[in-house]
């Protein structure tokens, strides 16, 4: 049997996709496990490109390299003992198990394959139709460009999507928002005011801090 | 064939020719092909080499004027033999590895940087029908493949196991992450007036043939081309946004442990990628290698210096911002007007039709493409100026804030001082 230069490179792909994805959970060193993961993206982003889907490979590396990636190494990076961390738990059994499960009921119901288990039948998916005109990689995406805004297709789940990566966006600044100096010093000058009127034996309140610039100051 | 039309497609004619020579010694098929394409890639990466060492040298001299210096003047006439020198010196300095680095990641980082660098290349039309592939999703391809570098600024900056490489390799995630937003969002009207994100077709729609208009989008898109510049050159990590190297600051930040050839191949992929950024710049808005008398090639190459030019001006006079600015500027000022503009050119592109018969098709009304060059033109000024003008406006305001903040607590110090003599 002689392969075709597609079918070596699929073998080369899936080598690397697979082989860094397990090294991702075996490595100890976090900071590897998340390169790897950079690696294991850059093969899936490959297989677009030899499925002649140009678009999704570069979202691919654009959102899962330039973005998901990039902030994993970051978390990464501010952990501390990155080398010498220990396993985290021993969950690692039941683990394998769910993702093995996944996997095969995922293989059965993409695949093409038949499954019948009481009369009903799983799988046996037509990714492609066989009979229908060829589909070129620029009407491929402007097929999924109008799929995504008409409202009999999947305009809906896209803009339900929109909306949750903004509740979490607004979240994240909400949790991570910096307090204003000014509202800290209001807070305490009511603080010391209510100290002031229920007890007028307190100590005299501290000093308010002037800037430094002592310019600023001559200037008012 | 004429003399010029010989001069105008010299790349195309050598190209077929060495194209033709490899199918006729090995035979049609894909073993051909493959060599052509690995020779194409070649003759890329050896031009960006070459403009490498060009830039160094034009950088140094350019920016020794601006700030009153001379510049290298000692390697051959006018110093021009300096870019080999330096190249010499860097080939025989030591390859040194820190001790406690983490080898692979250390050693692959400069490596990963000069690809990613390199592989932008391979969708720049550099004339008509010289382009290393005509992808229909060229802009996307550019952006995508430039988040590359930024891994490997994290790899150098944590293989390293340095404190200033993490210093600067954490400023980098800020930065180059932060401006890919306005970047991406100033692309967009582009690829809406032109209707496609192949950067041949873009090109197209701005040269005078096959029936397009012949205006450049800068004249068009006038506001977006500046924020494209700006977000350019900090991700391309250029002073004024050199933070993540910031010499004064943390030394050089994510690659103060490299030196040798491995120093040379960063510095490699930040000319390559300023390139990049000056190329890119002159094919969305400049119109490529659309051009009158000249050859399409010297035009491109002529537009992509202009703009590299303006590049070395900003670093020859501009201070570094600080942090805080930085993310300021970006988040509160690039992000929130380019939003405004993407919306404004979406909806007036739509009313303002320049193709007749696209307008009788879907609605809309149809003026003449100088005309709608003329509204975009106009909307575009009208965000920019009025978002100056918010600023403006709060920056006072928060001046006066101040101000009367200050006054509040110098009179509250003044009471305390008061009660503290009465008692």
């Amino acid at each position: 049997m002689i392969l075709t230069i597609q079918q070596i490179l699929f073998i080369v792909i899936a080598l690397v996709v697979l082989i860094s994805a397990v090294l991702v959970v075996t490595t100890r060193n976090l900071f590897h496990a998340a390169l790897f993961l950079v690696v294991s993206f850059f093969g899936v982003a490959g297989f677009y490109v030899l499925l002649d889907a140009g678009f999704f490979a570069a979202v691919q590396v654009m959102i899962y390299i330039g973005a998901i990636s990039i902030l994993f190494i970051f978390a990464v990076m501010l952990t501390r003992d990155v080398i010498t961390s220990a396993r985290g738990n021993s969950q690692w059994i039941a683990a394998a198990v769910v993702a093995a499960a996944i996997f095969i009921i995922a293989a059965i119901l993409l695949g093409p394959a038949a499954l019948i288990i009481r009369g009903r039948e799983f799988g046996n998916v037509q990714w492609s139709d066989p009979n229908g005109p060829a589909a070129t990689s620029a009407t491929v995406i402007g097929d999924l460009g109008r799929g995504l805004v008409s409202f009999n297709q999947y305009a809906v789940p896209f803009l339900l999507g929109a909306v949750l990566l903004l509740v979490a966006m607004v979240g994240a600044i909400w949790v991570a928002r910096e307090r204003r100096s000014r509202d800290m010093a209001a807070e305490r000058a009511a603080a010391a005011a209510d100290d002031i009127g229920s007890d007028t034996d307190q100590p005299v309140q501290e000093e308010l801090p002037l800037p430094d610039n002592s310019m600023a100051t001559e200037k008012h | 064939m004429s003399v010029f039309e010989v001069i105008n497609n010299i790349l195309k004619i050598v190209g077929d020719a060495v194209a033709g020579l490899i199918t006729s010694l090995l035979g049609a098929g894909a073993l051909s092909e493959i060599v052509v394409m690995f020779i194409a890639a070649f003759v890329i990466c050896g031009f960006c080499a070459v403009a490498f060492m060009a830039m160094t040298y034009a950088e140094r001299k350019i920016v020794a004027r601006i700030q009153d210096r001379i510049g290298p003047n000692q390697a051959g006439p006018y110093g021009v033999l300096q870019p080999l020198a330096d190249g010499v010196k860097m080939f025989t300095k030591e390859d040194t590895t820190p001790a406690t680095a983490d080898r692979w990641v250390y050693n692959l980082a400069p490596l990963v940087i000069a690809v990613f660098a390199l592989l932008t290349y391979a969708v720049i039309p550099f004339a008509p029908s010289v382009v290393g592939a005509n992808l229909n999703i060229g802009v996307l391809y550019v952006i995508a493949v430039g988040s590359g570098s930024t891994i490997a600024i994290m790899m150098a900056g944590w293989g390293s196991n340095n404190k200033y490489s993490l210093l600067g390799a954490f400023r980098t995630v800020a930065q180059l992450v932060g401006y890919e937003v306005p970047m991406l969002l100033n692309v967009l009207p582009v690829v809406m007036l032109s209707g496609s994100m192949s950067l041949v077709d873009i090109v197209e729609r701005q040269t005078l043939a096959n029936g397009a208009h012949g205006i450049p989008f800068i004249l068009m898109l006038p506001l977006s081309a500046l924020i494209f510049l700006i977000s350019g050159i900090a991700e391309t990590g250029r002073s004024p946004f050199d933070l993540l190297e910031a010499e004064s600051e943390i030394v050089a930040g994510f690659h103060v442990e490299y030196s040798g050839m491995k120093f040379a191949l960063f510095f490699l992929g930040e000319y390559v990628n300023a390139l990049a950024v000056s190329i890119m710049f002159a094919v969305l808005f400049l119109g490529g290698y659309a051009g009158p008398v000249l050859p399409p090639y010297i035009w491109l190459l002529l537009k992509a210096a202009a703009v590299f030019t303006v590049l070395m001006w900003l670093r020859g006079t501009l201070p570094r911002v600080r942090v805080d600015q930085l993310m300021s500027f970006n988040w509160k000022f690039l992000v929130p007007m380019s939003i405004v503009n993407v919306i404004l050119v979406m909806v007036l592109a739509k009313v303002f039709v320049a193709d007749p018969a696209l307008a009788a098709a879907n609605g809309g009304i149809a003026v003449s493409p100088g005309m709608q060059a003329l509204i975009l033109f106009v909307s575009n000024g009208v965000v920019l100026l009025s978002a100056l003008g918010i600023v403006a406006r709060h920056a006072r305001q928060m001046r006066l804030v101040e101000a009367e903040d200050l006054e509040k607590r110098r009179a509250q110090n003044m009471l305390v001082a008061a009660k503290a003599v009465a008692q």
